[in-house]
């Protein structure tokens, strides 16, 4: 009975262009709120950032805390103090994911871009581009090399564990990167949408009598739950896609790691 | 004002994603999913019309089909692609390039301001730890100083009491010989006036009794001998 009542998953994904629609440039609500997050991010660290009060108040407070949080628990904790240098790229990268993943619990909106392949997939392969770059001009060719044969392993092994290697650091990490991100948000999308279906359908549009009084109020508060959970994995996602592009950058600065 | 232009903003924002999606999904749904059909079939039109001529439909109707499949979750969109990658430079290039630099600068203006000031109140506290181990050691030579000269102040009445006592016995023992002197002299005078009254009346009392029988010089001899016997006697009882 509840298949018959979930549209089509293409509904809650797939939206209509608001303009050059069917081109290469069709502007649609994805498209959307990766703008609208990069607008707040730049108003949110341009508020934070003009004043320059030596003790922080207010937004100033907020955007310094922020920026100490990732300085702290990704660059220095992943790089090392080398890795101040690095704070302002992963806050970008931070920021610019949150803001996307926790329009999926803003009401009115309701959905968060990175639940979109495309968007995980470009800061994926942008994140990828960064380490092999890093890796090559902090140790030159032999990046490539020292990257796939690990230290200490047996020359017969490594017929084995370099091609392993290989197929793990240049291949899969920006898949398993792009992946990890878009399914969680796709899947956190997912549950809330059929909660909320749910919550109309039972709570509101039927009449079912005491099956209804008895079993309605279930539906929301899984809703309820849900939001608040998905408003910690929106914030887990962005820290977790964050920190592993400091660790594998980590790797690209420091080969003995 | 910050305050204004932020809510400001917020405000535009919320507009901005509530009303332009409900506004794009707003239109019939069928026009634009008609249009990418019609668009579709006429693709798949062209592209097997070699065949289609030679009655052979196969590709023909699986291009057909796929034009009825709904868009895969896990093909990622051309478009949103462009359009993610720009919002992403877009957001990187004013963050890294104005908003985090000025808010390093911040950041790195208090912390040297905080450690300067920890700096200065370090050195604070080893003037200050200086300047009380000065004063104590000023404070222990003053004791020091004081004790030397409680004890030279003892010393000194000490010793003044013993020159004082000195002097004092010295004096005394000079008065007690004076006066003894003076006694001796005294008496020496007393006894000589009185022997010499003594001899006078003893003479007057002798000549009264003898008449005048014995010469003046075997007298006086006479009552001397007497008086040095009864002085010598007088001595030896007194």
């Amino acid at each position: 009975m509840l298949a018959n009542l979930l549209p089509n998953i293409n509904e809650i994904f797939v939206w209509k262009g608001m303009f050059a629609q069917h081109s290469l440039l069709e502007f649609n609500k994805t498209a959307l709120m990766a703008f609208v997050s990069s607008a707040i991010c730049i108003s949110l660290f341009w508020a934070g950032s003009r004043r320059r009060a030596l003790v922080p108040v207010g937004v100033q407070n907020v955007c310094e805390a922020s920026y100490e949080l990732v300085e702290e628990q990704v660059s220095v904790a992943a790089i090392g103090e080398e890795g101040r240098n690095w704070t302002p790229f992963f806050a970008t990268l931070f920021f610019f994911i949150f803001f996307m993943n926790i329009f999926e619990v803003v009401p009115g909106v309701d959905f968060p871009a990175t639940s979109r392949l495309a968007i995980p997939l470009f800061l994926a392969l942008m994140s990828w581009g960064t380490f092999i770059v890093t890796g090559f001009v902090k140790q030159g060719p032999r990046y490539f090399w020292r990257n796939i044969s690990p230290p200490g392993v047996p020359t017969p092994l490594k017929f084995l564990v370099v091609p392993i290697e290989f197929f793990s650091k240049y291949l899969v990490r920006p898949f398993s990167l792009a992946v990890r991100l878009f399914a969680n948000m796709t899947a956190g999308h997912v549950l809330l949408a059929i909660f909320a279906i749910m919550t109309d359908q039972l709570l509101l549009a039927r009449n079912s009598g005491w099956y209804q009084a008895v079993f309605s109020p279930l539906p929301f508060a899984g809703l309820v739950a849900f939001t608040g959970f998905e408003i910690l994995v929106a914030v887990l996602q962005a820290y977790i896609f964050t920190i592993l592009t400091a660790v594998y950058v980590s790797e690209s600065i420091h080969p003995e790691h | 004002m910050r305050i204004r232009t932020l809510l400001a903003a917020g405000l535009l924002a919320l507009v901005a994603v509530v009303s332009l999606p409900h506004a794009a999904s707003a239109a019939d749904p069928g026009t634009s999913d008609g249009q990418a059909l019609v668009t579709c079939v006429q693709k798949a039109l062209k592209d097997n019309q070699a065949e289609i001529a030679k009655k052979q439909y196969t590709n023909f109707t699986n291009a057909l089909n796929d034009c009825n499949k709904a868009p895969s979750l896990f093909a990622p969109a051309a478009s949103e692609l462009i359009w993610g990658t720009i919002a992403f430079i877009i957001v990187a290039f004013a963050l890294m390039k104005y908003a985090f630099p000025a808010l390093r600068k911040t950041l790195h203006a208090r912390t040297e301001k905080i450690r300067g000031d920890l700096e200065g109140a370090e050195r604070a506290r080893e003037e200050a730890e200086e300047q009380r181990r000065q004063y104590e050691a000023k404070l222990g030579e003053a004791r020091s100083e004081a004790t030397r000269i409680v004890e030279s102040a003892h010393q000194d009445a000490e010793r003044l009491r013993q020159e004082l006592m000195a002097r004092a016995e010295a004096d005394a023992a000079e008065a007690r010989a004076r006066a003894q002197d003076d006694i001796r002299l005294a008496t020496d005078r007393a006894m000589g006036d009185l022997r010499t009254r003594v001899a006078g009346l003893s003479i007057d009392l002798a000549e009264r009794i003898v008449e005048r029988s014995l010469d003046r010089e075997t007298q006086q001899a006479l009552v001397e001998s007497y008086i040095d016997a009864v002085g010598t006697s007088g001595n030896g009882h007194g």
